[in-house]
Parts: C-alpha cells; structure tokens; sequence
C-alpha cells in the first residue's frame, strides 16, 4: 500500500473550545492510483490533505507513506519528505508573482534532488512558449499548469492536489485534468485530489467522501473515465 | 470613527515599520532643534560678547609706539588702545600669556568671580580647569604673586591659540591671563601693540580731515558710507594704516579681525554646525517620508479590500483619506513632540561643552520659536505630503478594485519585464527579482545605506585628510624643525644652519576679501621643498605659487597678479613663474630679496629664521616660536576631538543604517509572507528561505556602499572648500583603504544584524499562509 492513513486524529482548539476536525480517519491508496477526497466545507478535507501533505501533524494515528511512517517524522525529516517525496497543486496556483513561468518552477527544481528539466516539463504542459511570462500575463489555466509543472519537476511520488479546477472554468478545468491524468500515466505518480465536484470522482481510482472529519463512504472505481468524457 | 480604533492595533502588528518611523523623525527632530538652537544661541553669545566687550577691528604692532592716539581716535572715530602681553613658561611646554588689562578695547569679560584689584589675576578658564586652579588660588608669575579673583573671556581670544597658524587649543599647555595695569607695569616686560575699534555710526565724516593732514590719496569714506558697515570700516583701516604711512609710522603686523584665527574658527564652527543643522535633519526627514510613504503604501495594499468594502457600506473618499492620514500623522506629531523635546534637553549639555571649548560667557540659553515651530511642523509637513500623494493614488482606484486587491500586488515594473536572467542560477534570479519588485523600496534602501555611508565615512574622511595633509603636505614640503617669527624686522647676519624668510599679507587688488602671504625665501632653500605635478623639485629662485592660491585666483605660469599690501595699503604685481602641488595653504613664495626690495624693506632683512636646531633667540624679539613637532602635536591633538566624532557619527550611521536595512527586509517579509510559507511547503529548509529572502538585499549594501564613497568625498570636498576660504588651510579630501574597508564591515554588520533580528519573523511565518492564499 502507497498511502495508509490508520486512525488519524486532529483537532484545533483555541482557549476552551476544541473542535475535532479529523475523527479517526481509515484510508489507503495504492501506488500509481488517483484518489478523489469529496467533501462539503469543514468536512476536514484540507486538514487531512495537510498533514498527508508533512505540512500540519495529528494529534493521534498514523500514516505510511511509500513505506515512511510520516506522523513519526521530527520537523527536520518532513522538510525532506516535502522536499523529496510530495507535489503540492493549489487551487489559487500559489506562483510567485514577480518570477516567470520558467522561474515558478525552478523555485522547486532549486531544491529537489533529481528534478526533470523545466523545459520539458513546461513542453509536458504545453507552456514552452511562455516560459518568459509572468503570471499576470498568463490565464488562470495557463497558471495553474504552470502550478501543476511546478509540482511535477521535482518528479514527486505523490501528488497532492486541492480543488485544482475551483477557480476555472469547465473547459480549463477539464484541460487541468487531463492533464493531471496524463502525468499519472507518464509518470506512475499517485494522486490524491480534493475536490467539491463529484463529477471529477469518475476519473479516480477510489473516491472518499469525508463528512465532519470522518469517511462516510468510500468507491472503488474498476472503470475509470478519461477527464475528456467528464461532464458537470 | 470607529475604524480609527485600528491605527493603534495596525501599528502594534507592524510594531518595526512604525517604529522604525518613529526613530528616524525623532533622531532627525533632536538634531535639528539641538543644532538650530546651539547654533542660533552660540552666535547670538559670540555676537554679544564681541559687542560688549568692544571686540576690535584690527589689532597691529609697529616699529615705534604711538603718540597721538587721542587724536587719531577723534580723527578716525575710533578707540585705540595700546595693549601689551608677555608670555610666561610656567614649566617646561606649560605657558601662561599675561594680558594687561585693557579699558577701551578688546575688554576681559569676567565669567566667574570679581573683576581685578591690585595683586589679582584673571584666568581664562579652560586653563584653570586643566590645570586644577580655583578662584581665590595664589598664582606664581614671574617674581609675583597673584591672586586669582575669577574667570575670564577675551573677545580677540575666544578659541584660545597659542600661535595664529594653530589649528588646535591645549588648555594643559597653554592659556591667558590678565592682571592690573600698575601690576603688568612693574614687571617692565612685555610685547606691545594696538587694538582699534571703529565708530559704528553711519554719520562718522572725516575724509577730509584724514586727506589732508596725511597728504595721501585716500579712499572716499562718503562713498563708502553708502555701503555696508563692514565695507565703511574696511575703508576706514585703509585710510588709518595710510595716515599711519604718511606720518612715518612703520606697521610691523597687522590682523584684521576678520584674519584672526581666534575669532575665526568660532564663526566657521557655528556656520558649520548651521549648515549640517540644516541639512542633515531634512535628510533623515526625507528618507523617513519615502520609507512612511512605502509603509502606508503597502498598509494601503494589504486593506484595500477593507477600503473597498468601507467605500461599498457608505464611507465617503474623505473619511477614508482622514483615517489613513492619521497614521502618517501620528508617527509625525509624536515623532516631532518627543524628537523636538529631546533636542531642548540636549541643548543644554551641549551648549556647555561647546562655549567652555570656545571660551566664551555664558547668558542664559534662549529658545528660538520658530525654529522648534520647524520642528514640529517639518515632520508633519513632509509624512504630510508623502502620506497624501500615497493616498491619493490609492483612492483613485475604483472599489471593485480595490476590492480586488487595487490590481498592484502583481503588477511586474518594466525593469523585471525587460530583464534577461537566463544564464542566472535560481537563486540569484530570485534574489535581483526581490530586489527590482518594489523601486520605491529599492530606492529607500539605496538613500538609507547611501546615507548610513556618508555620515560614516564622514569622519573617517576627515581623520583621512588630516592625516595625509600631515604626511604628504607638511612633512614633505615643511623640512625645517623651528620656524622664529620675529616681531621687528632683522638684518643681522643670520646664525650657522638657520634660512632667512620674509612674509607680508596682501590683498588681491581686484577683490580685497582675497587675502594670503608673499613668503620671501633664500635662493637656495633648503627648508622648503616646493614639487611640481611630476614630483620635480622646483627652483626656488622663482616665484612660485601654491596649487590651493592659483586655483583660488585662477592664475597659472605667466600670470601677473595685482596685490594690495596689507600693511602699507601699496599696490605691487607679482609674475607667476611655476605652481607647486602642496596643500599647505595659500602662499606665493619668491626669492626674499625680491619681496624685500618690492616691500621697500632694506636689503638683507627678514622678519624670520628656520632652521634644524633650536636657536637661542631672546623671547622678547620673537613673535612666534614653533617646531614642527608642535604642529604634529598639534594636527595629533587635533585628531582627539574627531576620533570622538567619529565614534558619535558612526553610532548614528550605525542606527539609522540599521532601522532602514531592518524596515526594508521587514517589508521584504512582509511582501513576502506568501512566497515564504510556499516555500517552506515544497520543502526549502530555513537555512534556504532566509537565503534566499534576507540575503536579497546583499547587492544592494555593497552597491548603496560603493555609490557613497564618492558622494561622500565630494560633500567632503565642498564642506573644506567653503571652510577653507576662511582659514586659508586647504585640505585635499581623500580616504584610506583601511578605513573604507571599516565602515564597510561596519556597514556589513549592521545589515548582518538587521538580518538576524528578522530571522525570527521569516520562522513565524506558517505554511499556513500558502493555503490560505485567495487570490493569485
């Protein structure tokens, strides 16, 4: 199993009053597959995604990911997991403004063992002939590939995506999408997506659908759809 | 308003851009009322002191003494009196110059205890306090006992000298004092000459009389009236020392108080702490409007949602405006109140330090309105400006934009546009892209550590200066150890080893404020060196002028130069045969028996010796005695009160470096928040972020650092240029390697500080930030 999350508990309090958020959350993915989160807001899904993600920690339970125990990780070791191991896609893209396209990746390149060259990345999401503009300059499609080559570059073994098409339109985001499904294809990377719209579920491998920080169903889909066919 | 309830909370959470604010408005409101107000009460204590006590016009010494001093005091309107001083070695480089205390002109003013009775001496007081005398101590003179009945000041002695060539006062080693007519008298000794002091009254005539009983052409004293009293009374010294010739009365030395070092550098240092009072203040002042007018700017930036929403519930442009021009407006009043109240607590102090250096009688300290009016007002007037214009580019965007974040937060200036970093590592892309991403910021941080430079390098330059004038000015041209200034004129044959020269001060015909010496020299001078551009030594049976006078005059080999003597008002011309590159001062040297013969002095005399031992020359003959070691103690000493300033400027330069680095990578951080927590989400360690982040301004010191060096060699050289028109001592203005790379660890330092404070802030920064990210 890729990803095994056993238990998992987290919750935030601030003074007297402690929410739980994650209430013993059971989950596993395999290598290579893409999971789909579904979710109302506050159904804890960006919670579970951030410390799959080594960006937050649990209060209790454990999670494996490629055989690395990450909730048993100090501060130092996460850096590395992130650095190494995880891609993050966020639904803003998240770039750095003042750096181009070219430059948003390499802000991840920099730092990564054995990254891929940018140009191919920015030719694998067909960006190589506005690898010198800034994001202003590009559409919200075009700088969320630019997030999604940022991600990719590093050749990540796990791909961490949060709602990756909410702030585009159908068009873009199903262009989005088929990309992601490419990169899982070319790339064997496994996927995880959070997401409000079900319709996305058709393209994942599982789908789990978290209500009030525990998993209230979970699909396995045989047959998955290609993000083309998606409709909404 | 209820919003205005935020200024407080806002300014808490930016605690180091306002604060840094604050810092900067209050060092520069304390400068400014300390400096205006020190200035503005030490000349109105100087200029009261002069007039008080009758400082003179002119003091001047001649071959015999004057007979008929009441009628050229009626004739002239003016007071003369004969005064008379000797000076007494207590010990060995220990000397005590004993006035006789005059009535009439250049009267003592006693600052502590009572004026003198028979048997009493007064002192001046910055040799009483180094030497350890009190009022009421008996004090040795000679063969007398004295008494001292209190402290005084001279109005002709004010920065106390012992030599006019001086450039620095030792109270261990060196004072004056004055004691009763009827007790100097009996002592029988003393050199002796004259201080004269003109009517001030415009209504004064008598040309007519002084023409015809002098039978000389003089100047038009009618004429003269039309014009300023300085001018009247520059006509009037020529007219007496033109009486004075036509009744065969030689004039061995003249001084016009204009000329008198001792008067002199008191007026330099109060127009020099004028100057800087004036024009540092409004530095600071102005780099604290760019760095509140970029601080509110980005505050503007981060609410501009908020101003859109207020804008969207009802809230009118000018309410808006009013609220966000209360935090310019804040740091200003309370930068100004505390700033201003600080410079008036300083004053005091300071006033002290500087009138017990100077000598001169303390009145009470008085505040001048306007100027803490400026003060108050200046730091209103200029957040004022800055925190409007920001404003008004602000509030031109429309609410559905600024609802949008006013569409500035991405905005990519046409620099960044235009810039080819390919062949750049990431870092170093990253790093000139922070950098070129806010040019308003960019600039701040430049001027900040410009600034920080200069003021740092500002003393080292001047330590620097000094010290190469020493070696390579004195040194190389000076090679004698003893200079004798006789006070008459000489025609023995000079003894073994000893050089001849002569001096006479003249004015430029064509402008008579232009004045500097003729030096009369052996044709075979061995004593003084004189070079050329390439280093050649230059022949001194030539006349030869020094590189400071002929760029003065304009006047190069070839030249003929009109002067007017100062002592016996006659015209000569002098033809320039080389220039000599020295530093020394302004000086026309030429073979003495030519400066003899053209001042109608008798062949073979000289007014002074120079030689490499000492030579046993009574001290009543002598006029001045010096060594040049006396001049590198001197030029040594000189250095104390500058390495002391250095010390204060550096701190200073050290502080305001350190509050515009610290705002500046806080803005960085601050701009930043995103990028940082982004970063730290794709896994950069810490050591990585504050690299990239805190070491973007890196570029930036070295290059603020580089571009401050010559800007602060040429305020330098300006500064000297305007201080040495009037001490005739030019100082070419250069820097030392050693003490460039100094200021730049200190410059270093303080930006490797700066970092270090902001560390903590870049690890505060949660990852958090990247997801919760809204927009683009």
């Amino acid at each position: 199993m890729f990803i095994s999350v056993e238990s998992l508990k987290k919750s935030y309090g601030t003074g007297e009053v402690e929410t739980a958020v994650l209430k013993g959350i059971d989950l596993k993915l395999e290598k290579g597959e893409v999971g789909v989160i579904l979710g109302p807001s506050g159904s804890g899904k960006s919670t579970l995604m951030n410390i799959l993600g080594g960006i937050d920690r649990c209060d209790s339970g454990k999670i494996t990911v490629d055989g690395t125990v990450i909730t048993d990780l100090n501060d130092n070791q996460l850096t590395n997991y992130r650095r190494d191991q995880v891609g993050f896609i966020f639904q803003f893209y998240n770039l750095v403004p003042n750096l181009t396209a070219a430059e948003n990746i390499e802000v991840v390149s920099n730092i990564s063992r054995a990254p891929l060259d940018t140009d191919e990345v920015l030719k694998a999401v067909g960006l190589q002939d506005k690898k010198h503009r800034f994001p202003r300059e590009l559409s919200g499609g075009e700088q969320q590939r630019v997030s999604i080559a940022r991600a990719i570059v590093k050749n990540p073994k796990l791909l961490l995506c949060d709602e990756p098409t909410g702030a585009l339109d159908f068009t873009t985001s199903r262009e989005i999408l088929k990309l992601l499904q490419q990169i899982n294809k070319s790339y064997n990377t496994t996927i995880l997506m959070i997401t409000h719209n079900t319709a996305i579920s058709a393209m994942a491998d599982r789908v789990f659908r978290l209500r009030s920080g525990e998993i209230a169903g979970e699909t396995v889909n045989e047959k998955t759809v290609s993000a083309e066919r998606i409709e909404w | 308003m209820v919003i205005n309830k935020k200024i407080k909370r806002t300014m808490l959470e930016n605690k180091s851009q306002y604060l840094g604010s604050l810092a900067l408005i209050i060092i520069s409101c304390l400068l400014f009322t300390m400096m205006t107000q020190l200035a503005d009460n030490m000349s109105s204590l100087t200029d009261a002191f002069e007039k008080d006590y009758v400082q003179d016009d002119a003091t001047f010494a001649t071959a015999g003494g004057l007979d008929n001093i009441p009628e050229m005091e009626s004739r002239f309107g003016a007071r003369i009196e004969e005064g008379a001083s000797f000076d007494y070695e207590v010990s060995k480089d220990k000397t005590l110059r004993i006035f006789r205390q005059n009535t009439k002109v250049d009267l003592p003013a006693v600052i502590e205890g009572k004026n003198l009775s028979g048997g009493d001496i007064l002192v001046d007081p910055s040799y009483a306090r180094a030497n350890g005398l009190k009022a009421g101590d008996e004090l040795k003179v000679l063969d007398g006992s004295f008494k001292i009945s209190g402290f005084m000041s001279l109005p002709n002695y004010i920065y106390i000298l012992k030599n006019e060539t001086d450039i620095i006062n030792d109270p261990q080693t060196f004072g004056i004092a004055v004691i009763g007519k009827d007790d100097f008298d009996r002592f029988g000794k003393g050199y002796s000459f004259y201080s004269i002091k003109f009517d001030q009254s415009s209504d004064f005539d008598a040309p007519g009389n002084n023409s015809d009983a002098a039978g000389v052409n003089s100047p038009d004293i009618n004429s003269a009236n039309a014009a300023n009293d300085n001018a009247r009374i520059e006509a009037r010294k020529v007219q007496f020392r033109d009486y004075l010739k036509a009744k065969g009365v030689i004039v061995t030395q003249w001084t016009d108080i204009g000329d008198n070092a001792r008067v002199n550098y008191v007026k330099i240092k109060i127009q020099g702490i004028s100057d800087v009072s004036r024009s540092m203040p409004v530095a600071i002042l102005l780099l604290t409007c760019i760095m509140t007018g970029i601080v509110i700017w980005r505050m503007l930036q981060r609410e501009s949602i908020i101003i859109g929403t207020l804008y969207a519930q009802g809230y009118r442009r000018k309410e808006i405006r009013r609220h966000y021009m209360m935090y310019p407006l804040t740091i200003a009043a309370a930068g100004g109140i505390i700033g201003t109240a600080l410079g008036a607590l300083t004053l005091g102090p300071m006033l002290t330090v500087m009138v017990s250096y100077f000598n001169i009688p303390v009145g009470s300290i008085s505040f001048n309105a306007g100027y803490i009016a400026a003060s108050l007002i200046l730091p209103l007037f200029f957040l004022g400006v800055s925190g409007s214009f920001v404003l008004q580019k602000a509030l031109r965007n429309t609410p559905v934009d600024l609802m949008k974040g006013m569409g500035e937060k991405n905005n990519v200036n046409f620099i960044e546009r235009s810039l080819k970093l390919d062949r750049f590592k990431f870092a170093t892309k990253f790093r000139i892209r922070e950098q070129l991403r806010s040019l308003s910021r960019l600039a701040f941080l430049l001027i900040g550590v410009v600034m920080a430079t200069m003021l740092l390098l500002l003393g080292f330059t001047a330590k620097s200066s000094m010290d190469n004038l020493m070696n390579f000015g004195f040194k190389d041209t000076y090679k004698f150890q003893h200079e004798y200034v006789f006070k008459a004129l000489q025609g023995a044959q000079p003894p073994a080893g000893a050089e001849r020269f002569s001096a006479a001060s003249v004015n430029l015909k064509s402008n008579k404020d232009a004045s500097f010496e003729l030096v009369g020299i052996e044709p075979g001078a061995k004593y003084i060196l004189l070079k050329d551009k390439s280093g050649t030594s230059l022949n001194p049976d030539q006349v030869i002028i020094t590189r400071p006078l002929a760029e003065k005059l304009k006047a190069g080999p070839g030249d003929i130069i009109a002067v007017v003597g100062k002592t016996d008002s006659r015209e000569y011309t002098v033809t320039i045969g080389s220039i000599a590159e020295t530093f020394i001062g302004e000086f026309i040297f030429m073979p003495i028996e030519q400066l003899d013969k053209q001042m109608g002095l008798p062949a073979g005399s000289y007014m002074g010796l120079w030689s490499n031992t000492a030579l046993d020359i009574p001290e009543n003959q002598l006029f001045s005695a010096r060594t040049v070691d006396d001049s590198v103690r001197d030029f040594s000493k000189s250095m104390e009160p500058i390495q002391a300033a250095v010390g204060i400027i550096s701190f200073m330069s050290f502080i305001i470096g350190l509050i515009v680095i610290y705002v500046v990578t806080s803005l960085i951080i601050e701009e930043n928040k995103g990028n940082i927590s982004l970063m730290k989400v794709f896994g950069y360690r810490r050591k990585e972020v504050n690299s990239l982040i805190l070491n973007s301004s890196s570029i930036m010191i070295v290059i603020g650092y580089i571009i401050g060096i010559p800007l602060v060699l040429t305020t330098m050289s300006m500064f000297f240029k305007s201080l040495t028109e009037s001490v005739k001592l030019t100082l070419p203005v250069v820097i030392s390697y050693p003490y460039i790379i100094i200021g730049f660890i200190v410059i270093w330092l303080t930006y490797e500080i700066s970092k270090s404070l902001s560390k903590r802030k870049v690890n505060r920064i949660s990852m958090a930030e990247a997801l919760k990210a809204g927009t683009e």
